[in-house]
């Protein structure tokens, strides 16, 4: 037993990725349909674009780059899908450079899909710098901050725009952060400022660190990872992307919770041993 | 094949995405020249996309339209910002300390009273909520967030972990029981967080496994499978070549 977990211990972690890709591409090919359980932080936003009137102001900044894609597109997507349902007026912007044109395209890929008229029924601003001080120029004149929107059109007089003068006229903001620079900087320089509701979609990355905000009230709901918008989509009822990779993500987990128990086993049985940890 | 149903530059886009993706996916077998391709080519690309995008938004759109409009409050941000490029020239290298008196003026302003808001104040009142709320559900609601008995744990937990960290007394006895409890509490967010990290990277495997997936069909000219294929004769070529040591590094 000592000789094998020897052995076991200095495996060539090649094999290891190797375990990973097969628990992760196995799934994606045949998926298993593993049931997706609903959170109250993912639900509450849900029922809050619910149950916001027609031609409401939704704002989606999204804020990320193309590394967190995985994560935060399908996010944005059935959050996209949900606003356009409702006949919402979607504005949409990004405080990550990087992120520009992705999140321009998967605006006008899920726009184009609902039959949604840019200009009319959404507009995307695009990047602009400053941060935090932009969200405070935002707050206090929209057209200042952004006087044309990604595609170069002015924003002045755009009729998805008409009433809002500023960030006080937003209903609804909902951030998609891979970082600081996105759910937080929204609270602190907007949120708690303008006094409009917001909620979150975050990477898993960072998520721990969004739930004091969420115990607080400070946002009023949180989309974590893949599962959140595995959750979002089972919500809206269209299944999409993060749906069809839970599977692999549990196969995933599965493998690597065997792994750790397996690799506790060899080190306890080696546990006597000097330079057993290889 | 019926390649010619995507657009050329779909086409194209799905072949470069592949390839950079196998390419650094190559790292896992060991650091090699496909790796560095695909590393050189993130940072190039990043680097132009991001010049661009900061030439036009910031420079065309900001500033050189209001200009032409008739608007010349962007010329002082303009002129505050080339202050920092005096730094270049040792004679007048003490103006651009305006620009920087400007930077550190507006930002801890503005960011100061807002932190301290966000971040102490309301994090601080939710933290001393009351113990027991009368008529807020169950007390034992471990699923509602403000239960009273989510908040006696977040009570122990922020005085343990405060008391680990509070070094004027030594840790021993009844001390060193509520110090450990906070070690606890501190292991619980740490594992925590490192298991939402894992579940992160497992995210974006799997994208990448699924545009893998995506464009291995015949739509794509059977991308994956071509490319995939011509990563590893690639990759065993260097391997062989390496052996011989005529391999260029």
């Amino acid at each position: 037993m000592k000789a094998f977990a020897r052995r076991m211990i200095s495996i060539d972690r090649r094999i290891i990725f190797l375990l990973i890709a097969g628990a992760t591409l196995l799934p994606l090919v045949r998926p298993f349909g593993l049931p997706i359980k609903v959170s109250p932080e993912v639900k509450a936003v849900y029922d809050y674009v619910e149950e916001l009137p027609k031609g409401s102001v939704f704002f989606l900044s999204f804020d990320f780059d193309p590394s967190s894609k995985p994560e935060l597109e399908p996010q944005a997507v059935a959050l996209l899908r949900h606003a356009f349902r409702k006949n919402l007026r979607v504005i949409g912007m990004t405080h990550w450079l990087p992120g520009t044109s992705l999140a321009d395209s998967i605006f006008a890929r899920v726009a184009a899909e609902m039959h949604k008229v840019p200009g009319k029924d959404y507009v995307f601003l695009g990047w602009s710098p400053g941060g935090g001080s932009l969200i405070i120029a935002m707050g206090q004149d929209l057209y200042k901050a952004f006087p044309s929107d990604y595609a170069k059109r002015p924003t002045e007089g755009m009729p998805v725009l008409q009433g809002v003068k500023n960030l006080r006229d937003v209903n609804y903001l909902v951030s998609l952060a891979a970082g600081s620079s996105g759910i937080e900087m929204w609270y602190v320089f907007g949120k708690d400022k303008y006094r409009f509701e917001m909620a979150g979609g975050s990477t898993g990355v960072i998520a721990p660190g969004l739930y004091p905000f969420l115990r607080s009230g400070q946002i009023n709901g949180l989309i974590g990872g893949l599962q959140g918008a595995a959750e979002y989509e089972t919500l809206i009822k269209q299944k999409g992307t993060a749906v069809a990779g839970m599977d692999a993500q549990s196969a995933d987990h599965m493998v690597i919770i065997f792994l750790v128990l397996l690799c506790n086993v060899f080190y306890f049985v080696l546990r006597n041993e000097k330079g057993a940890a290889v | 094949m019926p390649a010619h149903l995507i657009p050329t530059e779909a086409l194209f886009g799905a072949w470069v995405a592949v390839g950079l993706t196998l390419f650094i996916f190559s790292f896992l077998y060991k650091d090699n020249p496909l790796f560095k391709i695909g590393e050189h080519l993130y940072v190039g690309i990043s680097v132009g996309y991001t010049v661009v995008i900061v030439w036009y938004t910031v420079f065309i759109r900001l500033v050189w339209e209001e200009i032409k409009k008739g608007n010349y409050e962007p010329v002082i941000p303009v002129i505050i910002g080339l202050l920092i490029l005096t730094r270049f020239i040792p004679k007048i290298a003490w103006l651009s300390r305006i620009a920087f008196a400007f930077v550190v003026g507006f930002g801890s302003g503005v960011a100061i009273p807002r932190t301290i808001s966000s971040y102490i104040l309301k994090q601080i009142e939710d933290t001393v909520n009351p113990l027991v709320t009368m008529g807020s559900g169950s007390f034992f609601q471990l699923a509602n967030p403000q239960s009273g008995m989510n908040t006696v744990v977040v009570l122990i937990g922020v005085v343990s972990v405060l008391f680990y960290f509070f070094f004027s007394i030594e840790h021993t006895g009844a001390a060193n029981t509520i110090a450990r409890t906070g070690i606890y509490f501190l292991m619980i967010g740490f594992g925590a967080a490192f298991g939402y990290t894992v579940m992160s990277r497992m995210s974006l495997l799997i994208g990448r496994f699924r545009d893998l997936q995506t464009y291995a069909g015949g739509e794509y000219a059977y991308a994956t499978a071509v490319l995939l294929s011509a990563t590893i004769v690639t990759l065993a070529l260097w391997e062989i070549l390496g052996r011989r040591g005529t391999r260029l590094e």
